[in-house]
């Protein structure tokens, strides 16, 4: 009885806000569905190709492989150079992140807590490497690099990957130490704190999500860098993205890039969900959403 | 006073960071704009020449590839927005189930570009998934082509499946700092959906539209791995072409004029879209 009596008396808005919120959930799985096709099917039919049995082809009228086999895995690992690869690539990759973060520590404090003439300038400097047309960055910068006796060298590649990531962990930790109010600084000042003890206790906690933010975007663009790795590495070393291009330039084996495709993708997957948490939109759009 | 003792010393602090770039970036620039007139030749005797520029502004695969590039940044930037604008929208309310469906639409941002161009290849190849569904279904009689086609869809179609949660990045936050004060003001004058949509959603989150839009012109105007894979053979993307002269052709003071091209059109996007930018802040 009461509970019917409590249905009577159930007021319009909160019907309306039921109806609502159903509304939003219906949506929801919509979407959810449109990006499951949207993301999942182009991974899905690569997998397939990756996993085509070479005794049973599959060819245009077949929706699906006719079997199914780990042949092309283990041709890939054997017979190309995708293990070295993987292997310069993700040691290419902590390399440049360090670098980029020790090297642009000093601009970051410097940007976001003093005020000095031509910084707005300098913001603009700073997104350079992601403005400048890639190509054109690499062909010319590795007549520089040559000129240094960088270019075909493991610590070439890895400043070439750092200046691609500088601009996203500068850009980010500026905005970080932006955000560190100046009341936190003087307080601690007043009570005697030494600067070791500034950057310890206040410094180092304030800007660490910002800093795991940058570190993630410069790790992402290391990986995936391509222009300049093809033009100064290529062919003393190879990252998987250059070997993936070899795949896919004039002799196009479809097999082969799916498997390398799917090595290069997975633990950028796997590192999105774990890292997913850190990557709130407001850094990138902080750092990114003035020009 | 404080500030003007220290100001040498902050200088000096940038030189790690904005120096590494300006010194970098600074002399591939300067090198490209000086090759291009003959000076610092790597092929050849090196005296200023115009030489190379009326190689290139003659023939007539420079326009039609710089046209081309263009194109394919202005139709991959408007696409991106366009797809990403209305799942903006949705985000900015709660709901069941969004961390799930914001996870899955990231997936795209950590795929490198090459693997997603890879991975797109594979739906709109002349046998891909996308002609042998449209087959099955008698929706056309004939494969599309769709992939390295003359027009270039298919580099836009890359284009945007790789930048749409990037885009979304941008434009989540710009949507999210408009007040719902405003809109029930709006709702209270009468306003209905699309009056709504037009006249807050877009003007306010324009600021963070333009931004998107630039960056993906940026991407796309200068990219060379989607075009290389997914391009049409005639006319080249800028980038390409430019790749084609230094490498295969050994004219490198001919890809640094294609080069200064690219840059200057760069630019030249950027400082019209900071004045554009100016005009809209303006009128606020």
């Amino acid at each position: 009885m009461r509970v019917r009596a409590e249905q009577q008396k159930t007021p319009l808005h909160v019907l309306q806000e039921r109806r609502r919120r159903r509304f939003y959930l219906m949506l929801t799985l919509f979407f959810v569905i449109v990006q499951l096709i949207w993301v999942g099917i182009p991974i899905l039919m690569a997998v397939m190709w990756s996993l085509v049995d070479p005794k049973n082809p599959w060819s245009f009228p077949n929706m699906f492989p006719p079997s199914f086999s780990f042949a092309q895995w283990e041709y890939v690992f054997k017979y190309t150079n995708i293990a070295r690869a993987l292997r310069t690539s993700y040691s290419i990759a902590p390399l440049a992140v360090l670098l980029s973060f020790v090297l642009s520590l000093p601009t970051d404090y410097i940007m976001g807590r003093k005020k000095i003439p031509g910084k707005k300038i300098f913001m603009l400097v700073v997104l350079l490497p992601i403005i400048m047309p890639g190509m054109v960055v690499a062909l010319f910068l590795s007549r520089v690099f040559a000129n240094f006796g960088l270019s075909q060298s493991f610590f070439g590649l890895v400043l070439a990957h750092t200046l691609m990531g500088m601009p996203y962990m500068i850009r980010v930790l500026t905005t970080s130490f932006q955000s560190i109010p100046q009341d936190v600084i003087d307080a601690a000042e007043n009570l005697g704190a030494t600067t070791f003890v500034k950057i310890k206790d206040i410094f180092l906690p304030m800007i660490r999500p910002g800093l795991l933010a940058g570190m993630i975007f410069a790790f992402i663009v290391s990986i995936e860098e391509f222009n300049l790795t093809f033009i100064i590495g290529t062919p003393t070393f190879e990252t998987i993205p250059t070997i993936l291009f070899s795949f896919m330039g004039y002799n196009f084996i479809r097999t082969n890039a799916s498997v390398v495709a799917l090595i290069m993708m997975t633990p950028n997957i796997i590192m999105l969900f774990v890292v997913e948490r850190f990557l709130k939109s407001d850094y990138l759009a902080a750092s990114l959403g003035k020009m | 006073m404080e500030e003007n003792k220290h100001t040498l010393l902050h200088y000096l602090m940038l030189l790690p960071g904005v120096g590494f770039i300006l010194m970098f970036i600074g002399s591939s620039i300067f090198l490209t704009l000086a090759q291009s007139f003959g000076l610092f030749s790597i092929t050849g005797r090196s005296a200023f020449t115009l030489s190379n520029w009326a190689a290139i502004i003659q023939a007539r695969e420079s326009v039609d590839s710089l046209m081309f590039s263009l194109k394919m940044g202005i139709l991959s930037s408007i696409g991106t927005v366009l797809f990403a604008f209305p799942l903006a929208l949705f985000f900015r309310k709660g709901g069941a189930g969004k961390g799930m469906l914001g996870s899955i639409i990231k997936v795209p941002l950590f795929i490198p570009a090459l693997v997603a161009a890879f991975l797109i290849v594979n739906l709109i190849s002349y046998h891909g998934l996308v002609n042998s569904v449209l087959l099955r279904l008698n929706i056309i009689q004939q494969p599309m082509r769709m992939l390295n086609d003359r027009f270039g869809w298919g580099v836009v179609f890359i284009q945007i499946w790789k930048n749409l949660p990037f885009v979304l990045l941008i434009l989540m936050a710009s949507i999210a700092s408009i007040r719902d004060d405003t809109i029930d003001a709006a709702k209270n004058l009468g306003a209905g959906y699309w009056s709504i949509l037009f006249r807050i959603f877009v003007p306010l989150a324009m600021p963070g539209i333009l931004v998107s839009m630039i960056l993906m012109f940026i991407k796309a105007f200068g990219d060379f791995p989607i075009f290389s894979v997914a391009g049409p053979i005639y006319p080249a993307a800028i980038s390409v072409r430019m790749h084609i002269m230094a490498t295969l052709y050994q004219e490198w003071d001919q890809a640094a004029v294609l080069g200064v091209i690219i840059i200057v059109t760069t630019f030249f996007v950027i400082w019209a879209y900071s004045r554009f930018a100016e005009l809209v802040q303006g009128e606020e």
